[in-house]
């Protein structure tokens, strides 16, 4: 690591520190009522507490299991549907403006519309992760495929590559940068969509869990939980980071 | 002229009448040009004569807009998988997230190249351009003199029958560009292969062709053909002194000039 890396580090650390340390000192003096904003101590403490008592794990590996293969769904589809679209010019100028169309719909509010052809299954949360999540990668996959140079479309015809060593060997790695930007938002909306998805359906996840918190008001076991999710959120986001930069070391 | 370009057999690549034009604008005008099999042509002219434009027509990217572009006597429809083609620009020739011996691998891919045979070919390809040692770095580590050379061993990969080169060795150091040359020299000699060579190096033009011609811009067009008469093989210490090497710089020296007032 680099001297200026590690300056990066420490200042970072040093700022997280820092909010934790105001937010540790804001329900100390009570600016805030400790039955809303709980001290990070009794948050953390609440924290190991849980995850003593045994339940807090399958609930976490629930929430993953949902983020996670809702991902996959929202990644593989947005790569196939994105590659059928973007080989072809034409199909892009007529599909182009649908799918920007169906792309700001908020995914949470399909949950109703869902729920009434599913019901409040697990598969009825996957879809609405998958869909949600789909568009950064989608859209990303067909921009992809349109920035290719022409340079490269008369490489490829040179060499007489065949439609389907054209997307792998040339469209797909040219696209592959804002495919992995787009993975990494559809992360972040996975995730968010997971927890709406639990409370909604009543899956036993973490977001399900914080949500009884909640009602219970059990203000550090409902910042315990929030923490949790933090982490998840930026642990996802850093595995995935480091995959890109893996993915992407031909880049100068 | 060369024994390869003998009257009776027919030509190789020929441009019969053809008018190229972009957005109402004419850009060539009123070439005809046999290209004969073994032969080594050299195109030159000033910046934006229409020598790319003329490249591109033989390679089958880009359709005249009148007259005709024959390949073995068939109007040339699209690319053709004897041909190669060396671009000008070559870091944009190049799949930048594929490694050298990756970029030479597409190749072999596309022509169904058993897997096990790839990477002997690949690195006896690498080898003849220098890269023999840059084989696992991407596009973006390597110099363009490098990356050039890397775009040169794919078409290598390719055994072709025609190289189509646009100003191949213009970014490349004086000993590299000798040894590259006299390599290309030796594919010719060996091989019977057909190049059809840009370069606004006059030197380079006489040294390599059994022909020059020259361009002239605003529409594009043929201005004069000259025959090389040098013998072969080329010598880089010996060619260059010769009398009629000296005399063709001059008369290329002076057309080029003319085209610049
Ligand atoms: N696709 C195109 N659309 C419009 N004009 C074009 C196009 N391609 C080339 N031209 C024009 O045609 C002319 C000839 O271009 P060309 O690239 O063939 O020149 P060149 O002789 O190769 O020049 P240089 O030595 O600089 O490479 C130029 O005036 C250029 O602007
Ligand atoms: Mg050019």
């Amino acid at each position: 690591m680099t001297p200026k890396r590690l300056l990066l580090l420490l200042l970072s650390v040093g700022v997280a520190a820092f909010i934790v340390g105001i937010w540790q000192l804001a329900s100390n003096l009570h600016w805030v009522s400790p039955i809303f904003l709980p001290p990070p101590d009794r948050a953390w403490a609440a924290l190991l507490f849980d995850i003593e008592r045994g339940d807090l794990a399958s609930r976490v590996l629930l929430t993953l299991e949902h983020m996670f293969y809702g991902w996959l769904l929202a990644s593989l589809g947005g790569i196939l549907i994105g590659s059928a679209v973007g080989i072809s010019s034409t199909a892009r100028a007529y599909l182009a403006p649908t799918l920007e169309f169906f792309r700001p719909l908020p995914a949470s509010a399909l949950f109703p519309v869902l729920i009434a052809f599913f019901g409040l299954t697990e598969n009825m949360v996957l879809v609405v992760i998958g869909f949600g999540a789909l568009w950064p990668t989608l859209l990303a996959t067909i921009n992809g495929f349109a920035t290719v140079k022409p340079r490269l479309h008369e490489v490829a015809r040179l060499m007489r590559l065949s439609r389907r060593q054209f997307i792998l060997s040339i469209a797909l790695p040219n696209a592959m940068p804002e495919i992995l930007a787009g993975m990494r938002l559809s992360l972040t909306i996975a995730l968010i969509l997971s927890v709406t998805g639990e409370i909604l359906s009543g899956s036993p996840g973490l977001g399900y869990w914080i949500m009884l918190q909640a009602r219970a008001f059990r203000a550090p076991d409902l910042f315990a939980g929030v923490l949790l999710f933090g982490l998840i959120g930026y642990a996802s986001v850093q595995i995935v980071s480091l995959l890109e930069s893996w993915l992407l070391r031909w880049r100068a | 002229m060369s024994e390869a370009a003998a009257p009776a057999e027919p030509a190789l690549i020929a441009f019969r009448g053809i008018e190229v034009a972009f957005g109402g604008k004419p850009i060539l005008t009123g070439i005809d040009l046999d290209m004969h099999k073994g032969e080594f042509l050299c195109v030159v002219g000033p910046s934006g004569c229409g020598k790319t434009t003329l490249l591109r027509l033989a390679a089958g990217l880009l359709p005249p807009s009148a007259g005709r572009v024959l390949y073995e006597g068939h109007d040339i429809v699209g690319p053709q998988r004897d041909v190669a083609v060396v671009f000008q620009d070559y870091s944009d020739a190049l799949l930048p997230w594929r490694t050298a011996s990756g970029n030479v691998s597409l190749v072999y891919e596309t022509l169904g190249t058993p897997r096990d045979e790839r990477a002997d070919r690949i690195a006896s390809v690498l080898a003849r351009v220098g890269l023999a040692e840059h084989a696992d770095k991407y596009p973006s580590q390597l110099s363009g003199g490098m990356q050039q050379r890397l775009q040169i061993a794919r078409c290598l990969a390719q055994e072709p029958k025609v190289w189509l080169m646009d100003e191949p060795f213009g970014a490349l150091d004086a000993i590299t560009r000798q040894s590259l040359q006299d390599e290309i020299l030796r594919i010719v000699a060996d091989t019977g292969t057909t190049v059809f060579f840009v370069t606004h190096d006059l030197e380079e033009a006489i040294y390599l062709g059994h022909r020059v011609i020259a361009m002239k811009p605003h529409p594009g067009r043929i201005a004069a053909t000259y025959p090389v008469d040098l013998p072969h093989p080329r010598d880089q210490r010996t060619t260059p002194e010769q009398p009629e090497f000296m005399h063709l710089r001059r008369v290329l020296l002076e057309f080029i000039r003319g085209t610049q007032t």
